[in-house]
């Protein structure tokens, strides 16, 4: 009977360990317009979104203290070098608090597009970003496809075909 | 001691249906590999049963083309219409006559002044703050007028203050405030916030119109 119940509990919290990751994973705006928004970018020039429309857009979202975002912004900085001349904007936004860490970090890893600021984190709440690096990529009608919460190297590949699927819609 | 036992066992197996079912109800973005065969069977299907019927029934086609294509024209239209009407409607919903404030922002020349954000306070409350680009900014000085804030405020008197930021005479920053203060009588009440170049003072002049 004890063993019974043991099972039973085993298998309900096997289950519940199962589903969580998968309630984790998911990106609640995925497949719905991306909330529109104007910020500064580190050069001083105003970005908005909206004016992107009909482009492809790769927007990520980073932080001086985040290990991994140096690496994906190299990465997104290559691809967006490859692929401007077919219609792919990037942008980068920086949600930290401290600017002068902020303006180090954007200084020593140098991206060909523009490092948006959004200290006061506007842009990610509207984005509900709750893990860095995040990649959002955006089609040319304004609709978040795909959404990456997380950054390996092996992602490069899966951002390349998307990106290029994107393109070619 | 055993039911509580099993009953959270339970508690716990249902919590986990439920994270599982709960995202099934958000929209899912199609995984390359769900979409790559999504596209695969259409892509592949098409030709082979297209091919055969476009050279038998082209003659026959071509009006049927041309009416489904003067319908969805159609559709269109009728389309656009409900949704200016549904515009229309929500705006006099939201924003009653009696209770409307709409305050709008042009630009003449700008030679003085390059703006890059206006920020309005209606009774010391910011009720909007606009970054602007250079193509926004661009586009004022072309001649538009933007709307920059519709609201509601109660029949009396109100103080509205604008504070602009940008880049000055000489290129340095340079900021402004324009105030009015209103009456709000019963009717719609339209202000206009108005950047111009004072050419005798060589700097940009702000002021706030009110539209009798």
């Amino acid at each position: 009977m004890q063993n019974r119940r043991n099972s039973l509990f085993l298998l309900a919290a096997g289950v519940a360990a199962l589903a969580l990751p998968a309630v984790a994973a998911e990106y609640r705006l995925t497949g719905k317009s991306a909330p529109d928004f104007a910020l500064r970018s580190s050069a001083g020039t105003n970005i908005r979104l909206s004016e992107h429309r009909g482009e492809v857009v790769l927007l990520a979202f980073f932080g001086s203290r985040c290990d991994q975002c140096g690496d994906q912004l190299a990465v997104l900085s290559r691809m967006f070098n490859t692929y401007k001349s077919a219609g792919l904007v990037a942008l980068a936004v920086n949600v930290d608090d401290d600017q002068a860490k902020a303006a180090k970090f954007i200084a020593a890893h140098q991206a060909s597009f523009p490092m948006l600021l959004d200290p006061e984190k506007t842009v990610a709440r509207s984005y509900r970003v709750d893990n860095l690096p995040m990649l959002l990529l955006v089609d040319r009608a304004g609709v978040i496809r795909y959404a990456y919460r997380d950054f390996h190297s092996r992602d490069e590949a899966g951002y390349l075909a998307q990106t290029r699927q994107l393109l070619d819609e | 001691m055993n039911r509580s036992f099993i009953q959270s066992a339970l508690l716990l197996a249902l919590l986990a249906t439920t994270a599982t079912a709960y995202p099934a109800d958000a929209p899912v973005a199609p995984t390359p590999v769900a979409a790559a065969a999504a596209e695969t069977p259409a892509a592949t299907a098409a030709p082979a049963t297209a091919e055969p019927t476009t050279d038998a029934a082209a003659p026959v086609a071509a009006p049927d083309t041309r009416a489904l294509d003067e319908e969805i024209q159609g559709i269109k239209k009728d389309v656009v219409d409900l949704n200016r009407d549904l515009f229309v409607l929500e705006e006099e919903l939201l924003f009653p006559a009696n209770t409307q404030v709409a305050v709008f922002l042009s630009m003449d020349v700008g030679a003085f002044f390059a703006l890059d954000t206006v920020e309005l306070r209606v009774d010391d409350k910011q009720v909007s703050k606009y970054l602007y680009t250079p193509r926004e900014a661009e586009a004022l000085l072309k001649g538009g007028v933007q709307r920059l804030y519709l609201g509601n405020l109660r029949v009396g008197g109100h103080e509205l203050v604008a504070l602009f930021t940008g880049k000055g005479p000489n290129g340095q920053d340079y900021s402004r405030g324009a105030q009015l203060k209103f009456e709000k009588s019963v009717g719609a009440k339209y202000l206009e916030l108005k950047i111009s170049d004072k050419q005798h003072k060589q700097q940009p002049e702000f002021e706030i119109k009110d539209w009798e």
